[in-house]
């Protein structure tokens, strides 16, 4: 499946860039994340306890930084898997400046699998646009802390 | 697979479901027809540490009609609707929406309030719940509140209820004779939840010149949405077949779907095309009828 | 620990007291508490129909509830439509047009099908296959069951 959208950032591209590369930023903004610990450097080890209305699931998985081109792009590889099913994916994450905003945008690969695919198909694809959403008014809000 | 443990209580009255829910808060889901909760129990998708059985408030199951609205409490089977002769003569384009939700043996267990309360995406009772502008009656610990249906549906599988509050009853306007209306659904299969589904209302006046139309699409976003620009397109006009192409054209761009497995979003926008307009023919027929 | 409940039910005209624990789903409590191996489990998320028996005489998917839920219910599976060792004119059609391969779905079929014919006795081969989509078959193709219940229909009106 695939996703993709963008999101406006009022700062330089250097600044996001460093937000999005700082561990703590990460962990306050991705949706139901309890912990996030770095195994190795651009390697972190994730627990999210994420859902929505009844169903609610706790996931354990990577999350990895590749590629990365400071100030530009980097790509991001993750896995997790809970007791509902399991989530593979991978994003190409892109900044560019605009004026006084920095555009972030980022396209990429999902699949979704286990049981909450078999009861959520036609609802997998919003809800992971709506938690892309969450995460980045959340860094938003960082961003003005 | 079977489902996690848990505490299981019944409630007999609306009060007492109400304290439960109280106490349990977060832990609790209440459980009506199970139509919906129950598979993702038993798949454990859902986990509830508690199950609140309301099926025995019987003070929720009921039909009438009050003045000029359609009374439905929240407990009433889809089966009964379909049965009820209220429902079929004063509220068809419910029973149509109804007889089409799966197959006989969930609509004999299925709630008109569980639907609602439950919020999926590709389900019939919400679409025509937004065509009817019904309004939806809650009640908590706090007293009551009437809800219309941009305020209680917010998202996937999520309405506006709090925690403690339980869904009683759903008002329907009953539609003026000479109403037309239709109710359609695009399925692969009968009975699979639908890629997407058109409740049409048009309310005429003389001469055929149709006041004011009504047009909900669901499996286009995470709730039903109403098409109005295509409304507007309706409105004070005699409905001629062009004007329905170009509803349906509006109507198409009103809806933001998302690709899934079943449908990829350029076939649900074009999907929404087609059934708006098939709907809309449909309903300027029944008008016609009377 | 959830208690064990205490719940009667009746179950093709025969009453039985049993102990469960709530979450036992209404068709594991037929088969493995009263041993009644008649009515199937085949995808338990209510899609497949095969779990499907009659609860005060509506027909629902038994793998969709929970026993407790039966509590004071009156219940009849497939095993009840045969009456002194002798097959409901249904079954006996069944029989006769191959209605069944591997028998899976089948006391799905029958349950439902037993429903449409009470309360329409005289259906359209259009009825029929409305009743019996609910509940899914991969061996017949759903012909022969169409034409069982052509045959038994005539014969249930006593024909």
């Amino acid at each position: 499946m695939k996703i993709e959208g963008k999101y406006k950032f009022l700062a330089s591209q250097e600044h996001i860039w460093d937000l999005f590369m700082d561990q703590k930023n990460l962990e306050k903004a991705i949706p139901g994340c309890e912990k996030m610990e770095e195994r190795e450097p651009g390697k972190y080890d994730v627990l999210l306890k994420i859902g929505i209305a009844a169903i609610k699931g706790t996931y354990t998985g990577k999350v990895e930084v590749v590629d990365p081109e400071p100030p530009n792009r980097y790509r991001l590889l993750g896995e997790g898997s809970g007791s509902p099913g399991f989530v593979k994916g991978e994003a190409t994450i892109e900044f560019s400046q605009e004026g006084q905003h920095t555009i972030v945008s980022y396209q990429g690969d999902m699949q979704v699998g286990g049981l909450i695919a078999g009861i959520g198909q036609r609802m997998i694809g919003g809800i992971a646009k709506m938690m892309a959403g969450q995460f980045f008014k959340k860094m938003a809000k960082q961003l003005k802390s | 697979m079977k489902p996690s443990a848990f505490e299981y209580y019944t409630a007999s009255t609306v009060a007492e479901a109400i304290d439960l829910l109280e106490r349990y808060e977060d832990e609790a889901k209440i459980i009506a027809g199970g139509q919906s909760l129950v598979p993702m129990m038993n798949f454990r998708v859902a986990q509830p540490e508690v199950l609140i059985d309301i099926n025995g408030i019987k003070e929720l199951d009921y039909i009438r009609q009050e003045d000029d609205e359609i009374v439905i409490g929240a407990l009433t089977r889809e089966t009964d609707l379909e049965l009820s002769p209220l429902v079929q003569e004063r509220c068809p384009i419910l029973l149509k929406a109804v007889s089409l939700i799966g197959h006989a043996s969930i609509r004999n267990r299925g709630t008109i309030g569980g639907s609602l309360v439950h919020a999926d995406p590709a389900a019939e009772i919400p679409v025509a719940i937004y065509g009817l502008d019904a309004k939806m009656r809650v009640v908590g610990p706090s007293g009551e509140r009437t809800l219309e249906p941009e305020e209680f549906f917010l998202s996937y599988l999520t309405t506006s209820l709090e925690p403690s509050e339980i869904l009683v009853e759903v008002r329907i306007p009953v539609l003026p004779q000479k109403t037309g209306w239709s109710f359609v659904e695009l399925t692969r299969r009968r009975g699979d939840f639908y890629i997407v589904a058109v409740a049409s209302i048009l309310f005429m006046e003389k001469g055929g010149v149709c006041k004011e139309a009504r047009i909900s699409v669901g499996g286009v976003g995470p709730t039903p949405i109403r098409a109005e620009e295509a409304e507007e397109l309706l409105a004070g006009q005699v409905i001629t077949d062009e004007l329905i192409k170009k509803a349906g054209q509006k109507a198409a761009e009103a809806a933001d779907p998302e690709s899934d497995y079943h449908a990829s979003a350029e076939y649900r926008r074009d999907m929404t095309r087609v059934f708006v307009q098939r709907g809309l023919t449909e309903a300027r027929n029944t008008a016609k009828g009377g | 620990m959830a208690e064990r409940r205490r719940i009667t039910v009746k179950v093709n005209g025969v009453e039985y007291e049993r102990e469960v624990d709530p979450k036992r789903l209404l068709v594991d409590f037929l088969r493995d508490d009263l041993e009644l191996i008649g009515t199937h489990v085949g995808c338990e998320h209510g899609f497949c129909g095969a779990c499907t028996v009659l609860l005060n005489g509506r027909s629902i998917r038994s793998c969709l509830m929970f026993a407790v839920q039966a509590d004071g219910a009156e219940i009849m599976t497939v095993e009840g439509l045969a009456e002194d060792g002798k097959l409901h004119p249904l079954q006996e059609a069944f029989r006769e047009h191959h209605a069944l391969q591997c028998g899976f779905c089948t006391p799905g079929m029958l349950i439902v099908t037993y429903e449409l014919l009470k309360e329409n006795p005289d259906p359209t081969e259009e009825e029929i296959r409305l009743a019996v989509a609910g509940v899914l078959c991969r061996c017949t193709g759903y012909k022969q069951i169409v034409d069982a219940v052509m045959a038994a229909a005539p014969k249930m009106r006593g024909k």
